[in-house]
């Protein structure tokens, strides 16, 4: 016998001492059986094992009738002696016609309880599949809502810019690149009630540790309006609240600052622009 | 089945038991009542779990009362316990009815008749170490992973072949023979702790 053999062999000890082989199996591993006394001692012991589980099983009192059935069959059956006979009475079965509601119940409960116990295995993997689907729809969801979130904030971003834009105090200023970035172009849209919106293009990249920021120059000294942080191609579109009681502005004006900016300029200038009067 | 005979553990057989199918042999009729009164609950547990029908279990009970009444004669005292023959015969026919009655195409299997475990060489005949077994047993199936002990009864009680409960649980092939020999190899160490 060799090696991988038995270990083949081996595997099915467990399925051999249930019954669970089927016929030609079976009579390969009994063919096994024979000449491995390893396997043989662990179908001894598994089979015990398999023979104990039924002291397991809820026991249950087989009607009173059944035992008079029984014993009334082998007074009237002759015990034939010659132990090669193998015939078994099959004599028809006097039944009760009716049980009793306890029986009924016990057998009832029984077949529950074994249906509940393999739907249970069935239930719980399913179960389990329908909460990674969950999960994974929740997760779903919960980046829509954000998406959405996302969405929304920029349609009301976009509402208050063109509420902005269409205000009648709506004040532009047009700001033009100071020598250290002469391409850059900016516009400061203001009005007093709804808001200021400041969009610049070709600012040039910051340097770390740096920011932009945006001052109003009115006549006593400049007052800061907001930081930039422009895109990698030197945009920026940025909405802010204009300072209280500020007066109408003489311009806008854009310089370098330290990050986090400063109370006043200190940088170069970048941009600036005066107010046209009307 | 002769090999099993052969394999089975004689260490527990009940000295009682055995008597009695000695004197049914011999035609005595309480000795029948005898082994009846004391096995007659475990054998109609069993076919009631299998068959899950009263009448049903009832005729098993029967029919291996009456097989042992025949065949008193021809046990031999070398073959194990009794109550590990009773219980042998009555799965055997419980599981033939069961695969009998089954709707679906037979399988190969279906013909035949179900195959015998070996018997058990468990020595239960006194009702206190009965319910003590019984506790340690149950609490040992009850530790098992579900799977294992769903694989090891739904070919126990339900007679399914592997490849049967490889469908009916939904896992490969290998993974039941494994978890039907480990899970009764977890059994056998619990239940011989246990002693």
């Amino acid at each position: 016998m060799n090696e991988t053999t038995h270990d083949a062999m081996r595997e099915l000890t467990g399925l051999y001492a249930l019954g669970a082989l089927d016929a030609a199996e079976r009579r390969e591993f009994e063919s096994h059986l024979m000449s491995c006394s390893a396997c043989a001692a662990e179908v001894r012991a598994l089979g015990g094992v398999a023979g104990a589980l039924p002291y397991a099983l809820p026991q249950v009192d087989p009607p009173p009738a059944l035992r008079d059935r029984i014993l009334g069959t082998a007074v009237s059956t002759r015990i034939r002696p010659e132990p090669r006979q193998s015939a078994e009475l099959r004599q028809p079965v006097d039944r009760p016609a009716a049980f009793g509601a306890g029986w009924l119940a016990a057998a009832a409960l029984l077949v529950v309880a074994v249906g509940l116990g393999a739907y249970a295995v069935s239930l719980r993997e399913r179960l389990s599949g329908i909460e990674g689907r969950l999960a994974e729809a929740l997760a779903r969801l919960n980046q829509s809502e954000q998406q959405v979130a996302v969405a929304v904030r920029s349609v009301e971003a976009a509402e208050a810019r063109l509420t902005l834009l269409t205000a009648p105090d709506l004040l532009q200023v047009n700001l033009a690149g100071q020598p250290p970035a002469p391409q850059a172009r900016g516009r400061a849209f203001l009005s007093r009630a709804r808001g200021l919106l400041f969009a610049a293009n070709a600012l040039p990249p910051l340097p770390a540790g740096r920011i932009y920021q945006l001052w109003y120059l009115t006549p006593a000294a400049p007052v800061s309006a907001g930081l930039l942080q422009p895109d990698a191609g030197g945009q920026v579109v940025a909405a802010f609240q204009p300072p209280a009681n500020t007066v109408v502005p003489a311009g806008f004006a854009v310089s370098i600052e330290p990050d986090g900016g400063v109370p006043a300029p200190t940088g170069a200038l970048y941009l600036a622009g005066m107010t046209m009067t009307q | 089945m002769w090999l099993l005979w052969a394999v089975v553990d004689v260490s527990g057989l009940s000295a009682a038991d055995q008597a009695a199918v000695t004197r049914m042999a011999r035609g005595d009729h309480d000795a029948l009542a005898e082994v009846y009164d004391r096995h007659g609950r475990l054998v109609y547990s069993l076919a009631l779990r299998i068959l899950k029908d009263q009448s049903d279990a009832e005729d098993v009970v029967q029919e291996v009362f009456s097989q042992a009444w025949q065949q008193a004669a021809r046990y031999q005292t070398g073959r194990g316990a009794v109550v590990a023959w009773l219980m042998n015969m009555a799965r055997s026919r419980a599981i033939d009815r069961l695969r009998r009655r089954r709707t679906q195409p037979q399988s190969p299997l279906d013909q035949e008749t179900a195959a015998d475990v070996p018997d058990a060489a468990v020595p239960v005949d006194e009702q206190v170490a009965w319910a003590g077994r019984a506790a340690v047993i149950r609490g040992a199936l009850e530790d098992l992973p579900l799977l294992q002990r769903m694989a090891i009864e739904l070919a126990f009680y339900e007679g399914l072949t592997h490849v049967e409960i490889a469908e009916r649980l939904e896992v490969p092939l290998g993974t039941v023979k494994t978890r039907i020999r480990q899970g009764l190899l977890k059994l056998r160490d619990r239940l011989a702790g246990a002693t």
